[in-house]
Order: C-alpha cells, then sequence, then structure tokens
C-alpha cells in the first residue's frame, strides 16, 4: 500500500479544527463526489449546550404553566355513573371521531393499525424517496390516479356522513388541483413550491390535516352524545 | 410583522452563541423552581393559622387557647365512614368553649349538637369537600362525593341520613317527609329507604272509573285546568295542560267511567220532611265534626278545617246530589280506601246534611265552560294524555295500568352528582338549588317534562328539599354500627266484630294503634289501661272534646248501643299496656289528708295549673289537657306511672318528667282522682272518704 | 468564539485526583480533550463527537428530538417523586390525589409538571415525527432511525395512556373504558387481548396495578432503550440528516450504492 507520508498529505492544514475524513481511492472505484465539505464542530461543548439551553426554556415554561394551571382533577372513578360524553385522552380523540361513524373493527383496529404499518413503511418504498412533483412525471397517470383515489374516497367519506373527515380531503384535493394544473414556470411561489412536492408529502399532509382537524373536533366540539356543540356555548 | 421578524431572529440568535442565553435561562429556571416551595408557605391555611393567633393574643384566655394550638394540618379521620376531614384546619375554635364570643370565621364555636364531632367529622352533616386546606376547595368544590357545602337552611337534611323517624330537633326534615306522603309525590317517585320499605303516600286521590256518578264533564274540565279554581286547598297539582288537552282527558274520563255497580237505589235524595232548614244542615255539619277533615271557606274568606279530606268550600258545585247521598251514607261503597267514616246517618240527616252541601256552590266556575260533546278521536286522544301524563300512578281509572315507577326513584336523590344535573341559565348550579327549582318550576328545566306544577309556599320547598336531600348513599353506606333500625312498619287490623266496625269507622285514619295509623288523633294503643270503662262508653255515645281549643275533634258516629258495648269492651280488653294493672290502684276512696296534701304539690312543688286547669275558675293552664274530671276519666294506677314517667308511657309527650317521689305521685294521684267533673271540684275533697290505711294498702 | 469562562477554583476541581479518576477526558479545550469528553462518558459515546455546523441553527431541527428528550427526563424526575406518595389501589389511589393538592407540600405543582410535561411529550414527539418526516431525514441510510421512532412514538403514546388511568377520577376511568373497549373489537382475540389489557372485564383494581406496572416500570425502560437506540443510530448513520445536500435526483438504489462507496474529499 502507501507510506505514511501518503496519509500526512491527505490532511489539510486546518485538521485541528475541522478534521476530514481521508479515503484512499483505489483505481477500480470512481471517485464520486457525495457532500461538498463543511464545518463541524465538537459535540462537547457547542451541541450540547444548545440542547441544555433549550430544555432548560421548555422546563421554565412548563413550571410556569404548572404553577397557575391546575391538572384536571374531577370525582372519583364511579363505574355507574356515565360522564357524557366519556372522551379518551386527547391523542386517541381522532380514533374516537372515527368509532362514531365506523365499526369498532374498522375505526378502532384497522385505522390505526394501518397507520402504524403505513408509518413504519414510509422509508422502504422508492415513492416516498423520490422527490419529483407528483404531476411533473408521468402527468396523464397520476392525474388519472389522483382523481380515481380523490373522488372515491370524498363519496366513501360523504356515504357515511364522515363530514368531519371529507373536509380535510377536499382541501388537501383542491390544493392538489392546484398544482396539478401549474408548472414550474407558473407564476407565485406557494404554486411552484406545490408542483414540486411529491407524492408522499401529499399523503403526509392530507394525514397530518386529518389528525388535526379530527382532534380539534373530538376534543372542543363534540358534547352530550357526541352531538356537535361549540366550545365557547357550555 | 416586523417585530415578530426581529423576535424570531433574536430567538434563532441564542443558538448562534448559546453560553450568555445558558446562565440566564439557569437562573431563572431556578428561580421558576423556587416559586412552587414559596407559593406552599403562603398557602391559605398558613394564613388562617395565623390569623387564629392573632385573635387569641390578647384575650384573657389566651394561655389556655395557645396552649391547646397546635401549629400544622388537622384532620379527623374515620375509616369507617371514609371520612378524612381537615377542616379544623383553619376553624380553629369549634371545641373552644370559652371562644362562644367570637363570631368572625373561620373561628367561631361550634353550636352544641348531640354528636360528637370526632365521632361523625364534619362532612357527614355539612357535606363540602374534608380533605381540602383550601376555602374553595372545602366549601365550594362539587368534586366530593359530599357536593359543596350545604346551605344551613338544609342542614336538617343531614339528621335524616341515619334518622328516619322524625326528630323532635327537625322540624323541616319532619314537614318535608311529611309532605312526600301527603302530596303523593310518592306515587310517582319511588323512595326507598334504607331498612328495604319504601315511603308510602299519605294522601286520598279517588278513583275515577266511576266518576261520571260523582261529578260533570265541565267541571273536571274546571278542574283539570286548575285545581286552585275549584279550591285553595287542592292537593292535585296543575299538570298547566292546554284547553283542548283538558277537554280530551275529560272526554275521555267521562266516557270511561261505569256505573258503580253498588246500592244505585239511594242514588235518588230522600224527601226531607217538610222544608228543608239550612241552618239545621249546618248545626249537623257542625255536630259531626266534619270541620276536622274538611275545610271550608267562611264568610272572612279563610279556609278553616282540617285537611284530610277534600275542601268544600264549592262541593254543590262539583257532585251531585244524588251521588253525595249515596257517599254519605257510605262512603266505603264508592272509595273502598277512602279515611272518609261511615257515619250511621238517618235519611232525614243524609237530607239536611245533602241540602246543606249542595247549597255550598261556586258559580264562576262552570260559568264559561261550555264543552261540546266529545269525538272518539278526542276521547282516544285524552286516553293517551291520561297514560302520558301518569294519572293512574295516583287514581285508579278502568283500563289505564297503574305505571311502574312514573316519575325518576328518588332513593339517592340526595347524592346526585351535579355533574348529572341539567341547569337552567342563571341559577346557582348546586343540587340544593336544582331540587328547590324543579319542586317551584318542574317544567324549566327542558320541553317533554310531565310533572306538575304544584304550590307550595318557600317554607314548605324548603321542608321537601330537606327531606329529598336527606336521602343520600350514606344511609344505605354506614357501617352497621351506626345504623338505626326504622320501627317496622306492620299491617295492623284489628280483629273480630269490633275490627270490622273499626274499619268502618276508619279509627285508624286518626288515631294510632301500636305503631300504625294516624297521628291526628291520640294513640289508642294503651287506651285500654288508661281510661275508665263507663267514660269510655259516654264519651262513644257523645264524644265531647277534651281540649275545647282544638277544631279537630272527635266526630259522633251515631253508634247502636250494641256496637258501642262491642267497641267499648274491645278497647277496654285488648288495649292495655301489659306491664299495667288498671286495677292496682282504686278508683276512690283516698283519704282527705292525701287528697289535700295532692292539692298542695299540685298548686306548689309542681306548680301544674301553669299547664293544666282544676279550677276553671281560677286556673289559666291551656296547654295540657284540663283536669277537672279527670278522676272520671283515667284509671289511678295510669295516673300514678304517668306521674312517675309520662315519657315511658307516651315517648314524645311534652309532659315534664319531674321524678316524682313514691309519695308525692301517690298524693296527686288521689287528688286528680278526686276531681270527678261537673260541679265536684269544691266537693272532691269530701267525697274522698275511704279511710288513708285501704289507700297506702292499695298502693303498695 | 470562547465559549467558556472558566474559574481557577473549577480549574483545581477539575485538576484533582478524583475528578480526573471519575472524567478520564482530562481538562482541556483541545479537539481531542471535548472528543474524549464525548467518547469516555458512557451516556454520552453514543452521540458523535462532532457535529455539523449549520445542523445546530434552530432552523434547521427546531430541537425537537431535544426537546421531547427533555420532556422525557423532567417526567421521569416527576414521575420518580410522585410515586413517594402514590399507591397503587382503590380507592386509595384517589385519596392520594387529594393528598397531593391540598398536604404535600409542592404536591400539586409536581402532578401538574407531570401531567403537563405529559401532554408536551406526545404533542413534541408528534411535531418531531412530522418534522423529520418533512425534511426527508427518514431516508435510507436512516429508515430503522424512522422505525425506531415509529415505536418511540407509540411508547410515548401507551406511556401517556397508562398514566391517564392512575388518578383513578371520572376523566381517567372513563377514557380508559372508552380506549380499552376498542381493543375488544380486535377479531377473534379481542375479549382476550382486553382481558389481558385490564386483568378483568371492566377498569377495576387489576387494571389500576397494571397499567401501574406498566407505567412505571416496563414502559419506561422500553423507552430508555429505544431512545439509546435511537441516538446511538444518529451517529451511526452519519450524523443529522442535512437536506440541501442531498442531490435533487438521488434514487434509494443510488443512496444504497453510496453507502459502498466511501464518501471522499477533496482537497481544495
Amino acid at each position: 500500500m502507501t507510506g505514511p507520508s501518503d496519509y500526512i498529505a491527505g490532511v489539510s492544514s486546518d485538521a485541528r479544527k475541522a478534521p476530514r475524513r481521508v479515503v484512499f481511492v483505489t483505481r477500480r472505484t470512481s471517485a464520486h463526489v457525495r457532500s461538498v465539505d463543511e464545518e463541524q464542530v465538537q459535540t462537547w461543548p457547542e451541541a450540547l449546550f444548545r440542547a441544555a439551553l433549550i430544555v432548560e426554556m421548555l422546563v421554565i415554561a412548563l413550571v410556569l404553566i404548572s404553577l397557575f394551571f391546575n391538572a384536571p382533577l374531577e370525582g372519583i372513578a364511579n363505574p355507574t355513573v356515565t360522564p357524557n360524553p366519556a372522551k379518551a385522552p386527547w391523542y386517541f380523540l381522532g380514533l374516537q371521531e372515527m368509532l362514531h361513524y365506523f365499526p369498532p373493527v374498522v375505526a378502532g383496529v384497522m385505522i390505526p393499525t394501518l397507520l402504524v404499518v403505513a408509518l413504519v413503511v414510509i422509508p422502504y418504498f422508492n415513492i416516498n424517496i423520490r422527490p419529483d412533483g407528483v404531476f411533473l412525471k408521468h402527468r396523464r397517470r397520476n392525474l388519472t390516479v389522483f382523481y380515481v383515489v380523490a373522488v372515491s374516497l370524498s363519496l366513501f367519506l360523504w356515504f357515511f356522513d364522515v363530514y368531519v373527515a371529507l373536509v380535510p380531503t377536499l382541501v388537501a384535493a383542491a390544493f392538489m388541483l392546484i398544482a396539478a394544473y401549474s408548472g414550474p414556470q407558473s407564476p407565485g411561489r406557494f404554486r411552484r413550491y406545490l408542483v414540486s412536492r411529491p407524492v408522499s408529502w401529499w399523503i403526509m399532509t392530507w394525514f397530518l390535516l386529518e389528525l388535526v382537524v379530527l382532534t380539534m373536533v373530538g376534543t372542543f366540539f363534540r358534547g352530550p352524545g357526541w352531538s356537535w356543540v361549540l366550545p365557547w356555548r357550555s | 410583522m416586523r417585530a415578530l421578524n426581529k423576535l424570531w431572529n433574536s430567538w434563532r440568535g441564542l443558538f448562534r452563541d448559546p453560553i450568555q442565553p445558558f446562565g440566564i435561562a439557569s437562573v431563572l429556571l431556578l428561580v421558576a423552581l423556587a416559586i412552587a416551595p414559596a407559593k406552599d408557605h403562603f398557602s391559605e391555611w398558613h394564613y388562617y393559622q395565623h390569623g387564629y393567633l392573632r385573635l387569641i393574643k390578647n384575650r384573657r384566655d389566651a394561655a389556655v387557647l395557645q396552649r391547646h394550638f397546635e401549629p400544622g394540618i388537622h384532620q379527623i379521620w374515620l375509616p369507617d365512614l371514609g371520612v378524612v376531614d381537615r377542616c379544623e384546619t383553619c376553624h380553629l375554635g369549634l371545641t373552644e368553649t370559652s371562644l362562644g364570643d367570637i363570631k368572625m370565621e373561620p373561628y367561631s364555636r361550634h353550636p352544641v349538637i348531640p354528636h360528637s364531632m370526632q365521632q361523625f367529622g364534619c362532612v357527614m352533616c355539612h357535606r363540602g369537600q374534608g380533605v381540602a386546606t383550601t376555602v374553595a376547595g372545602a366549601h365550594e368544590s362539587a368534586l366530593s362525593s359530599d357536593g359543596p357545602i350545604l346551605p344551613a337552611q338544609y342542614s336538617e337534611a343531614s339528621c335524616g341520613q341515619c334518622h328516619h323517624a322524625p326528630l323532635e330537633g327537625t322540624p323541616t326534615l319532619n314537614q318535608g317527609r311529611f309532605l312526600l306522603a301527603r302530596y303523593g309525590c310518592v306515587r310517582c317517585h319511588t323512595i326507598k329507604l334504607p331498612d328495604g320499605t319504601s315511603m308510602q303516600p299519605a294522601d286520598t286521590p279517588p278513583p275515577l272509573s266511576h266518576i261520571a256518578d260523582k261529578t260533570t264533564r265541565e267541571w273536571i274540565y274546571a278542574w283539570l285546568r286548575d285545581p286552585k279554581s275549584y279550591a285553595a286547598t287542592a292537593t292535585m297539582p296543575n299538570f298547566l295542560l292546554s284547553d283542548n288537552d283538558a277537554r280530551d282527558i275529560s272526554g275521555f274520563l267521562i266516557a270511561n267511567s261505569v256505573p258503580e255497580p253498588g246500592d244505585t237505589a239511594t242514588l235518588k235524595p230522600p224527601k226531607a220532611g217538610g222544608s228543608v232548614d239550612p241552618t239545621a244542615g249546618a248545626s249537623l255539619y257542625g255536630e259531626s265534626f266534619c270541620a276536622s277533615c274538611h275545610a271550608m271557606q267562611n264568610a272572612a274568606g279563610n279556609v278553616v278545617g282540617g285537611d284530610l279530606g277534600p275542601e268544600l268550600t264549592a262541593i254543590g258545585t262539583k257532585v251531585k246530589p244524588e251521588w253525595l247521598t249515596a257517599w254519605l251514607r257510605d262512603p266505603r261503597n264508592y272509595d273502598a280506601g277512602t279515611p272518609m267514616p261511615h257515619y250511621r246517618f238517618t235519611d232525614q240527616q243524609l237530607a239536611l246534611l245533602t241540602g246543606f252541601l249542595e247549597s255550598k256552590t261556586n258559580t264562576d266556575l262552570l260559568a264559561n265552560v261550555h264543552l261540546d260533546p266529545a269525538t272518539p278521536a278526542q276521547i282516544a286522544h285524552g286516553k293517551k294524555l291520561v297514560e302520558e301524563y301518569g294519572c293512574a300512578s295516583c287514581h285508579e281509572i278502568r283500563g289505564v295500568a297503574k305505571p311502574d315507577n312514573y316519575g325518576p326513584e328518588l332513593s339517592q336523590i340526595g347524592s346526585k352528582p351535579v355533574a348529572q344535573l341539567v341547569f337552567v341559565k342563571g341559577m346557582p348550579e348546586t343540587l340544593p338549588a336544582y331540587l328547590s327549582t324543579k319542586i317551584k318550576h318542574p317544567r324549566i328545566f327542558g320541553p317533554g317534562l310531565h310533572m306538575p306544577q304544584f304550590s307550595f309556599t318557600p317554607e314548605q320547598v324548603d321542608a321537601l328539599t330537606t327531606a329529598l336531600l336527606s336521602l343520600t348513599d350514606r344511609s344505605v353506606t354506614l357501617p352497621a354500627k351506626l345504623q338505626i333500625p326504622t320501627p317496622q312498619q306492620t299491617d295492623y287490623e284489628p280483629a273480630g266484630k269490633a275490627g270490622q266496625l273499626m274499619a268502618d269507622l276508619n279509627c285508624m285514619a286518626c288515631h294510632r294503634i301500636n305503631g300504625h295509623g294516624g297521628t291526628m288523633a291520640p294513640d289508642l294503643s294503651w287506651e285500654g289501661s288508661s281510661v275508665q270503662k263507663q267514660w269510655l262508653d259516654a264519651f262513644l255515645k257523645n264524644p265531647n272534646t277534651l281540649r275545647p281549643t282544638l277544631i279537630r275533634r272527635m266526630p259522633k258516629f251515631n253508634l247502636t248501643d250494641e256496637e258501642r258495648a262491642e267497641l267499648t269492651d274491645y278497647i277496654m280488653t285488648a288495649y292495655q299496656n301489659p306491664d299495667i294493672d288498671r286495677d292496682a290502684m282504686p278508683l276512690s276512696g283516698y283519704s282527705p289528708d292525701q287528697v289535700e296534701h295532692g292539692r298542695e304539690l299540685f298548686y306548689g312543688k309542681y306548680a301544674c295549673q301553669s299547664c293544666h286547669m282544676v279550677d276553671p275558675a281560677k286556673d289559666k293552664g291551656y296547654i295540657g289537657p284540663p283536669l277537672t274530671e279527670v278522676g272520671s276519666r283515667l284509671n289511678a294506677e295510669w295516673i300514678y306511672l304517668w306521674l312517675k314517667n309520662p315519657q315511658k308511657l307516651r315517648p314524645g309527650t311534652i309532659e315534664p318528667n319531674h321524678d316524682m317521689s313514691d309519695d308525692d305521685a301517690r298524693a296527686l294521684t288521689a287528688f286528680l282522682m278526686a276531681q270527678k267533673g261537673a260541679g265536684s271540684q269544691k266537693t272532691g275533697t269530701r267525697t274522698a272518704s275511704v279511710s288513708a290505711s285501704g289507700t297506702k294498702g292499695a298502693g303498695e | 468564539m470562547q465559549l467558556q469562562k472558566q474559574a481557577s477554583r473549577l480549574d483545581k476541581l477539575m485538576a484533582s485526583r478524583l475528578w480526573k479518576s471519575i472524567f478520564r477526558s482530562g481538562r482541556g479545550a483541545s479537539t481531542l480533550h471535548r472528543s474524549m469528553a464525548i467518547q469516555q462518558n458512557v451516556f454520552l459515546h453514543i452521540l458523535p463527537t462532532k457535529v455539523r455546523r449549520r445542523m445546530l441553527n434552530f432552523d434547521a431541527t427546531w430541537y425537537l428530538g431535544t426537546l421531547t428528550l427533555g420532556t422525557f427526563l423532567l417526567l421521569v424526575i416527576t414521575g420518580i417523586l410522585l410515586m413517594f406518595y402514590y399507591h397503587p389501589s382503590v380507592p386509595q389511589a384517589y385519596a392520594d390525589m387529594k393528598d397531593l393538592r391540598y398536604v404535600v407540600s409542592s404536591g400539586l405543582f409536581l402532578r401538574n409538571l407531570h401531567r403537563w410535561s405529559a401532554h408536551a411529550m406526545v404533542l413534541l414527539a408528534f411535531a418531531h415525527m412530522f418534522r423529520v418526516f418533512y425534511r426527508g431525514a427518514y431516508r435510507p441510510p436512516r429508515e430503522f432511525n424512522w422505525v425506531v421512532g415509529v415505536i418511540l412514538l407509540l411508547v410515548t403514546l401507551l406511556l401517556s395512556y397508562t398514566g391517564y388511568l392512575l388518578p383513578w377520577d371520572q376523566l381517567a376511568f372513563w377514557a380508559i373504558t372508552v380506549g380499552s373497549n376498542i381493543s375488544s373489537a380486535v377479531p377473534v382475540v379481542g375479549h382476550k387481548i382486553h382481558f389481558l389489557l385490564l386483568g378483568g372485564n371492566l377498569v377495576n383494581a387489576n387494571a389500576l396495578l397494571r397499567f401501574y406496572v406498566l407505567h412505571t416500570v416496563i414502559l419506561p425502560l422500553a423507552a430508555v432503550l429505544f431512545i439509546a437506540v435511537h441516538f446511538w443510530r444518529i451517529r451511526k448513520d452519519g450524523g443529522l440528516y442535512v437536506q440541501q445536500s442531498e442531490p435533487a435526483r438521488e434514487t434509494a438504489e443510488e443512496a444504497r450504492a453510496d453507502e459502498n462507496t466511501q464518501q471522499v474529499v477533496v482537497k481544495q
């Protein structure tokens, strides 16, 4: 192989400050540059102090909240007195909202299982890795798939009267339509931004919208018998 | 926008050079963390304990009070009852007898009560949250099983959790319970008591299966629209029916009515001999003491009389004369369950009384009521309404089944969580407020409610609320050693021929016998031990009242001699106290000395004349019964035992127990036995002629 | 940039034998010393010794992962303190809540802090997940760390859910009743799962005990384990993901191929 002098020659002069990684290129591999060089700093103390700072600020905020807002505590558990409505913790209220429309097997088992599976497999599908705008390549095919999925999903939700989930779906579909009928040369930064979004981005955004809307509705807009109430009118 | 941008930039700047911000954040964090213990130190109970120390510092009894005072949280812990009461942390003077003058809360002394605070704690009676150490948490929190503090006007409710029999110190609670039964609340709302029995109604709703015999559709209509328009003291509440609903219900009730199968021949009013004298009818009404049970509006506009039966002010507008006659002849024929006694009126008397009562009318009531004949659709609708409003909960109606639990069960209404109640805007959101508002305005809590509108006075509403609040689940969960057994009610019915007679006369509508029956008239359980046979016979023949000031009197039943003898014998035999030998002391023959000694004791040592009178000319005692004829009324042994311990013979009597010596009691008995009535007071001493030795012998 | 101003007394302490026996990295501001500070520490060695400077900017990550870890640590501390006052039995559990509220010094504060931190942690975990997704930081070679993250999200939700029952108030009871009833809907074995989860057919004292053990022992241990893997993986996967350095048209295959190709630094 090579002598020690070659090794030293590969180290940059300010290696103390920002040590570089070095590789020995053999003849059969091509030298493909993956990333430009960039400045690195020591984790201790640079990263750890910043982490400590942000955590401290969080704790201060939580301490102040805890000093002024008391955690809820109701009467002792009583199996004979059912509060109306009986609500799950807030992060499950989206699911509970779904339970209102679909049988428990669907809303309580299938939907959460699918969600977890979907989250787990995200990085293993190329479609999620490809960063192209969804309608830039194979435009015709993708547009057809979009229409079929969007219309059938909306009809499905409409058929089961799930307006709470239908509205975010329609909003997401509307933005996708904007993206479909814009191009990289469209006026407006927002439109150009939408155009460049890949399909995984759209699905996740739709999911986020649903999650936020369903959780908000379940938390604030549901009263006795899971009826629709306005939070400011008690 | 620019300011926001600037803020954002400076926030990002924190992460460019974190050291200084880190230092500042660390200091802030320490300060924030120090607030919590500081908040603890300035807590409310600390403040009140400091206040107490300041309060007692300059008092004369400071040394004692300071010795009693211990800083820190105090609590009463009663695992049996699930009680952890920390009230005494701030209420520091509760048991300090010397703090009687302090009116300032939370330091005042607790009034004297029959229970020890260490035995029951505070929340058992006052409700509220005993574990709390803040003012709001302890008094206003609806979280605890007991809810917020019970307002003082309902505090008697707490006694009722354990005490299911009337107590002397709880008039409001007693009245509330009486009203629950009297106004038939418990006919729609089941109230189960901890011993497994249910509260029984004490009203007498008439059966409606034969109502067409009794009254007209127009009257029913007017009554349904507003019972108070017919009789100010009506028991039936106002169902707030629309004109059409009242029309349809009255149509249904008349159409549904079948004639009473019994004694139809008497439905014709018998001819009165000659012209009917209205004053004769009125005096018969008076002599029969109808007013003991029935009220009537007098000339001054006041409703006077008892409330056991319906008000009769406008009875002539209501009932048909032939029905009234039949009713007066034998009420049980029309309504087997009525408390009305079976008077033995002659046809002449029946005519007089019917005439008198039919003259009592209110022409305004039906002046504007014009009803077309009811159509089948209206009748069907009427039946639907009758079922909907649960009329059959109270009234027997042919073809309509009595609904089970028409209204919600109230057995544990006093523990109902506030979270389960629906409130009207603007009212305080507490259970007592809900109950009293519900009683006052039953229909305001939402559409489709069926509870009728009663017209209770504010005091009655408070009493009812108190009685309902006493129905907590605590009374069920009490440990066995604290449960007070309720006297078992048995269906007592006197036996034999006399028993039938007593049922016919309905004695027990007013009198109580062996724990069963009414409370209006004296308890007859030991009547046989108490009175002399001759007196009883004479009394049944012509009942004169013992207490002229009372409105309620024993009616005159026109008994035959045989009936009277039967009844007298039965009472004298059956209603004896097993511990009393009524012949142990003679009825007469006490020595003059003893009588004179008794007189001295009566007027001197025991001052009986302040409540009783022996000489109407001289004595002014009106509280107890007059004793002018007591010697011919009561047995000597009874008087003697009564004097020794009145409460033993009649629990709850207000006659004080003087703890008399045997000699004193014997002398007083001799004196009282000498009071033989009508003009004998002065000669009483002289008529007693038997020697003193004989009396002594009888006494020993 | 001078990050540290050390007092001489601190210097002396850090030069002492005791200190050196504990912290082997020794004192000094050199890169070596600073690298050693990370490498030689059992807790910190799962972190890389150096990070890209621009990843420390707030905009890069919003520090959401760090904040989530911060709430977790806060929850561990407050949780341990709360355990001193809590009995997982009926009805003592509820009485303990009242005692915390009214008698224990700063007990109310402690419970508030635990409760609000728990909510914050769930919220931050979700936020972290979405932020990672939108930055594309789940892409190879970080696939597995994304999966670990999903597991941590589930553990977080379970921690919050099991803790929800412990106060034994109406809110707790019915939230858990509603939630656990869902498990009965699983085909075939639903009722078995429901029974296993609650230790009975209803939410009762057994369920409370089960949830307590899950909440205070099993789930925190699982969380610690996966958090460690999560951080260690950051280091092994080449530090925090840098968005701009991603070639515009990279595919998964290319990325995997790149793993074999070593990075090359061209000397400027």
